[in-house]
This record gives C-alpha cells, structure tokens and sequence, in this order.
C-alpha cells in the first residue's frame, strides 16, 4: 500500500514537473522579478539602485497614471458588456439560420477576428480619414462637419471601443453559438407546449442555460480589455497621447521610449493588482447570480 | 582517447580556418526606410551584393520606423543580439551614446575608409559626435522643404522670371498667395500634417530659427523670448488652419493625397517625399511640380533638418571580428561612394564629393534645395531631443489641438515646454 503511494507521487511528479518547472520558470520567476524591479530605479536594461518605495509613491502622484487608470476603465466599461451582449444579439440571430447560409454569415462575422491589429488600424483609419473617409458623411450627418475621430478626445475612446467590438466580436460569438447548440431542442418543446411566449423563452431558458458561456465571455474580454494596447497606440500615435493614455501603454512608454524599466514595472505592478482584484470580483459575482 | 581529441580538435581548427579564408562574410543590416527612399536603398543594397559576390554579403532587414525601431536596437544590442550595421538618425545619438548602444567609429576605421571630417558637410558631421568621438558615419541630410504645384502657381501669377516660385516671403505674402490660389479654385492653399503635432514640430522649429530662436536645452527649454518667438512659430500655422488655407486634422498620407492630387497647391513635408513624385510623374499621373527651401516667413532663411547615418552597434559579449568589421567598413564607404543614387530618393548626400559632382548639380529638384543646407538647424544635442524622442511626444500632445485651434497658442506652447522641463 505504502509502496504503491510512493510510486504515485513520483509518478505525478513526473508527469506534473515539467509544467511547474515551465510555469515557474516562464511566469512565476519573472512576476518575482518584476516586483523587485518596481523598487529600483533601473534602466530598461542594466543594473539598477535600490531605490525603496519612490517608484510607489511617484505612482501615486502621477497625473499620467491616474488618466491611465481612468482610460482602460472607461474603455472595458465600453467593451466588455457591450461588446457580449452583440455577440450574443448576433449569435441568437445565426443560429436560426441553417446550412450553408448559416456559414457564410458566421465566416462573416468571423472574418474581421483573423485580422492582424494593424490592418484593422489602417482599414478603420482610412474609413473615417477626415479628408477622404467613406465614413465622414455618415459623421456629418450627426456633427455638420468631418471629424477627426482620432483627435477629437471625447470621440476617441468609443471609437476604439466600437473598432475593438468589430475586431473581436467573431470569438465570442463562437462561444455564444456552441452554447446555444447544446441547449436540448426538449426544452424548448416543453416551454412551447406549456404556452411560453418568444421573449418567456430565451429568459427562462435560454439566458439561464447560456449563463455559464456569458460568465466565460465576459471574463475572457474583461481580462483582454484590461491590457488594452495595440489600437489605442496606433489611433493616437502622433498625437494627444498623453491624454489618450492606457496602463500598458503607459508601462511601455515609460519602459520602451522613457528608458525607466523600474518605473515601467511599478506600473505593471499595480495592472496586475488590479486584473487579480477584477477577475476574482467577477468570480465571486458570477457565483453569487448562480445562487450558489 | 585523449589522441582521438586532438586530432578531432585539430581538424576542427583546420576545418574553421579554412572556412573562414574562403567563406563569404555576412554582414546583417537593419533600416527603417519604408518609403519611397526604402525602395532605393534596398537597389543600393542588390548592387553591393552583386559588386562583392564572393565576398561579402548585405543581408537586410527593414523595421518599422521611429520607436519601435530603436527600442529593438537598444534592447537587443544590450544582449549581442544587434545587426553589424544599421540605419540611425543622427538625431538620436546622444540618447543612444547615455544608453551605451552604439559602438565609437575610430580615427583608424575612418581612415581606412578613406574618409574625414574634410568629406562631409560641417552640420551632419558634427551631430555624429559626442563627448568629441564619434558615433557613426553621415550618410544624407533630410531637411524639410516647400513642395509647390507648378502650373497652379503659375496661374496665380506666382512663377518668377526664373521659373521658381516667388512673393512667399513674410507671414502675410504667404497667407495673401494661398488666398490666390485658392481663389483661383484650388481647395487649399497648402497642405501640411496639422493632426500630429510631432510631425508640425519639423516647421515649427524652422520657423523659431528663422526669428533667430533656440530650443535650448536639458533643463532649460524655450529661454526667455524663445517662448514668444515659438507661440509666433505655431501660431502661423494655427492661423492658415483658421483661415481655412491648409486642412485641419490631417494626417500624414492625406496631406500627401491632397497635393498629388492637386486639392492643395503647395506642400511642406521632407525631401524623402521627391521620390513619390518622381515616380508618379514617370507613369503621367502627375502635374509639374518643384521643391524649393522653405520660404523666409521671418527674418532669415532656416530649415529643420536630420541625417540618416550608418551606425555599429556595440553588441554586448558579441564584439565584431576583425574580418567582419572590415566588412562594415567596406560597406559604409561603398555607400557613401554610391550617394549619387541616394539622392534620387530626395535626401541630400552628407558625403561632399557627391554633393560637388556634376551629375548631383544636374539632378532636380534636388539641385535647387540642396544650397539650404547653409541655412539649416539640427535638433539641440540632448537625450530627450530627435525623431520620435520625448520632444517629439510633447510635441504631439501640447501643440496638435493649437494647431487646429482647440487650445489657445500660447497656453500650448507652456505645456510644450514645461513638459519639457519635468523630463528628468
């Protein structure tokens, strides 16, 4: 019995090491290290001083930090609910379709999700170009005049927020189908038979039994939208950047383009609190409407 | 056993040896010439590589311009991970030098290049030198320049005896051409990248030398009347925005769309933009057009400029072998003998010998802006000063909503330069 546990546990450890030495190694070493740079002052590369909780107490004073801060709530506010609850308007629409025709609408709005961030940039940057945009008199419509959308800072961060909607809708949507498909076609019977209207239908049955692939959504984009980078940059690129700011753009101006890899990594310090703190709220959230 | 090593070591040295007499050497190359200028180098490059087929090779490798270009240099020549040779802007050696990224071209490399202070134009030549040693070799200089379409200038009556434009000079003759023009039905008098203040900052800076201002320096920016002098600066342009002469928020490709396509008359923007139309007009797409220096908007002619230079890398663990850093070197003078070509991208060569040829004094519009190198201004040595630098980003930020009138010109200016001031 004795003998038979031992050979257990080394097999486990066999076949379980490997990945704890990769994960320690590639994950768990580096946020150690990233925590002991956030107290120096260090270049991006090199050696740095100790330097005590300075980079803590700048953080907390810096102007960029708080517009930061502000910036990526402000845009997972625009993205994160929104950005599922199209998904899932557009995947109960799909799937009512059938065959091949169900193909062609899903590839459609799959397409976009294929697409490297910087062609998705330089599409939506032409579309509404304020000189030859196709988009603008649709804008002048609203305003009476073309908009920069890019330069215009209350325009902006929706701008990005519907771009990244388009861009990676495709995924969630995916998500959102596979779901549906596995709710049992009984059910339905049952609540048809039992005189439930349309709208009865998708809240007593549908939203329920999806709940589970909305709660994966919803946690999949919260944690992606947190680390918002690519669009934001190359929208701003140029221009009010300052104004425009998201955290780890802002790790990787202070890193990349400012040379302060201490300062940078007291900024992806306090990111990283704040992924933990939403994802494990968003848990608990989840749970709680479960009922369990 | 111990014999067996040896031998085996032995044969390995021979082996080597032997490989090295005969093999070609590499010489790995990194640019961030995407443009139009990007095409001519990489035929500059095809042509070396013919020229040395047994024994040396160029194997290039182009990166995206400005920022991510020189954070991939630093870091990876902290790790010995850096090309042998690479594209740099001058502007942006003395960061390069605090960052110790850049190797030191010595007086031995540049004589055995044949090369010296007596080869190049006096402004390019300074800005390679740090400390007084120097760090990299000029290539070209790129200043920016007045693009104007030529028939609609000439209907305007703005095409002198000598066939260059003429009545630019001051604020108010400028501003009473564009009016011209665009009363003689052209949408815009001129267009230049009002949606990017960084980009602006190349005309600004022009137009604060031309009142005889200075930038300054670390610590120190915009002395005294040189804040005045640059809130004049901007507010030029502000106003042409205002007045509806140049299109506001525009980008960088529409305002070249919007001169090649003749809504706009004129254009300022940097001699790497010649080939575009070069080319264009080469497959009759294009109206006549020219290039001259910037006009005197003030008191005295001055233009913004920077040079691309041929910089090694100090790869850290990984210094050069001699066989390969007479490579490198073979391939700078190589290239600084073949600037001719260059040239055609617009840039003008740093390298005088080619600048005094007959064939350079032939080559237009070039020949005709290339005399503004006397009146030009490079960015103030300092590690938060050059192309895509922290000057350039409070650029950005401060005077992009001056320029297209959402803040107050002076207000912008302030934060310009007391963002400056706070890089520490």
């Amino acid at each position: 019995m004795l003998k038979s546990r031992k050979s257990e546990v080394l097999a486990a450890i066999v076949l379980a090491g490997p990945f704890v030495a990769l994960y320690a190694w590639m994950f768990i070493y580096p946020t150690i290290q990233m925590v002991h740079l956030s107290f120096q002052n260090a270049p991006l590369i090199g050696e740095g001083t100790w330097a005590g909780l300075k980079n803590y107490t700048k953080l907390l004073s810096d102007r960029t930090f708080k517009t930061a801060v502000w910036n990526t709530a402000y845009f997972v506010l625009l993205t994160v609910v929104p950005g599922t609850a199209v998904a899932l308007a557009i995947a109960l629409m799909v799937s009512r379709l059938n065959g091949w025709f169900q193909s062609i609408i899903l590839a459609m709005f799959f397409v976009p999700y294929v697409l490297p961030v910087t062609v998705v940039y330089i599409l939506w940057d032409w579309m509404v170009n304020v000189q030859f945009g196709v988009l603008q008199p649709v804008i002048a419509l609203f305003t009476g005049k073309p908009v920069n959308v890019w330069r215009t800072i209350p325009w902006f961060m929706p701008g990005v927020a519907i771009v990244t909607i388009w861009w990676t809708n495709g995924f969630s949507i995916l998500l959102f189908l596979a779901g549906i498909r596995n709710i049992p076609k009984e059910i339905y019977e049952a609540a048809l038979l039992d005189g439930a209207s349309r709208t009865q239908v998708f809240w007593r049955v549908t939203w329920p039994l999806l709940w589970p692939v909305t709660v994966l959504c919803l946690t999949i984009q919260l944690i992606l939208q947190l680390k918002i980078f690519d669009q934001v940059y190359l929208f701003s690129m140029g221009g009010r950047t300052q104004v425009t700011m998201v955290m780890v753009q802002y790790i990787f101006e202070q890193g990349f383009q400012r040379n302060n890899g201490g300062y940078a990594a007291t900024i992806a310090v306090a990111l990283f609190v704040i992924v933990v703190a939403v994802s494990v709220l968003q848990l608990q959230a989840a749970r709680l409407r479960r009922g369990t | 056993m111990r014999g067996f090593l040896r031998k085996a070591l032995a044969t390995a040295a021979l082996l080597a040896l032997t490989a090295g007499a005969q093999a070609k050497e590499t010489v790995v190359w990194w640019d961030f010439l995407g443009g139009g200028d990007g095409v001519r180098m990489k035929k500059l490059i095809e042509d070396f590589n013919t020229d040395h087929k047994d024994t040396i090779e160029i194997q290039a490798t182009t990166l995206d311009w400005g920022t991510p270009f020189y954070s991939k240099v630093q870091t990876s020549a902290a790790v010995g991970a850096g090309p042998d040779l690479m594209t740099y802007h001058s502007s942006r050696i003395p960061l390069a030098v605090g960052q110790d990224t850049l190797t030191e071209i010595t007086p031995e490399d540049m004589t055995v290049m044949g090369l010296s202070e007596a080869s190049f134009a006096k402004a390019p030549w300074a800005a390679v030198h740090v400390d007084g040693k120097q760090y990299a070799v000029p290539f070209d200089q790129h200043p920016i320049v007045l693009y104007y379409n030529k028939d609609k200038l000439a209907a305007a009556g703005l095409i002198g005896d000598d066939g260059l434009p003429k009545g630019l000079n001051g604020v108010d003759n400028f501003a009473a051409a564009m009016k011209k023009l665009q009363d003689g039905g052209t949408k815009y008098g001129l267009a230049t990248v009002t949606a990017n203040g960084d980009f602006a900052y190349r005309t600004f800076y022009s137009l604060l030398c031309q009142q005889g201002g200075v930038v300054g320096g670390d610590g120190n920016w915009l002395p005294g009347d040189n804040l005045q002098k640059m809130v004049n600066a901007v507010q030029v342009e502000a106003d042409w925005v205002k007045n509806g002469h140049a299109p506001a928020n525009t980008d960088y490709p529409s305002t070249v769309a919007l001169f090649t396509t003749g809504d706009a008359a004129m254009m300022v923007n940097g001699v790497w933009e010649v080939p575009t139309m070069t080319d264009l007009q080469a497959q009759g797409k294009l109206f006549n057009w020219g290039a001259i220096e910037l006009p005197v908007l003030f008191d005295k002619p001055c233009t913004y400029s920077d040079s691309h230079t041929f910089a090694i890398p100090n790869n850290k663990g990984k210094p050069q072998t001699p066989e390969k850093h007479a490579a490198v070197l073979e391939v700078i003078k190589w290239m600084e003998d073949h600037a001719l070509f260059w040239a055609t991208a617009g840039h003008i060569p740093a390298n005088k010998a080619v600048t005094d040829s007959a064939e350079y004094k032939a080559m237009q519009p070039q020949a005709t802006y290339a005399p503004l190198t006397a009146n030009m201004i490079y960015d103030p040595q300092s590690k938060f000063a050059g192309v895509a630098s922290p000057l350039f980003d409070a650029a950005g930020n401060a005077l992009t909503p001056a320029i297209n009138g959402e803040v107050d010109v002076t207000t912008a200016v302030t934060e310009f330069r007391d963002t400056l001031n706070d890089l520490q």
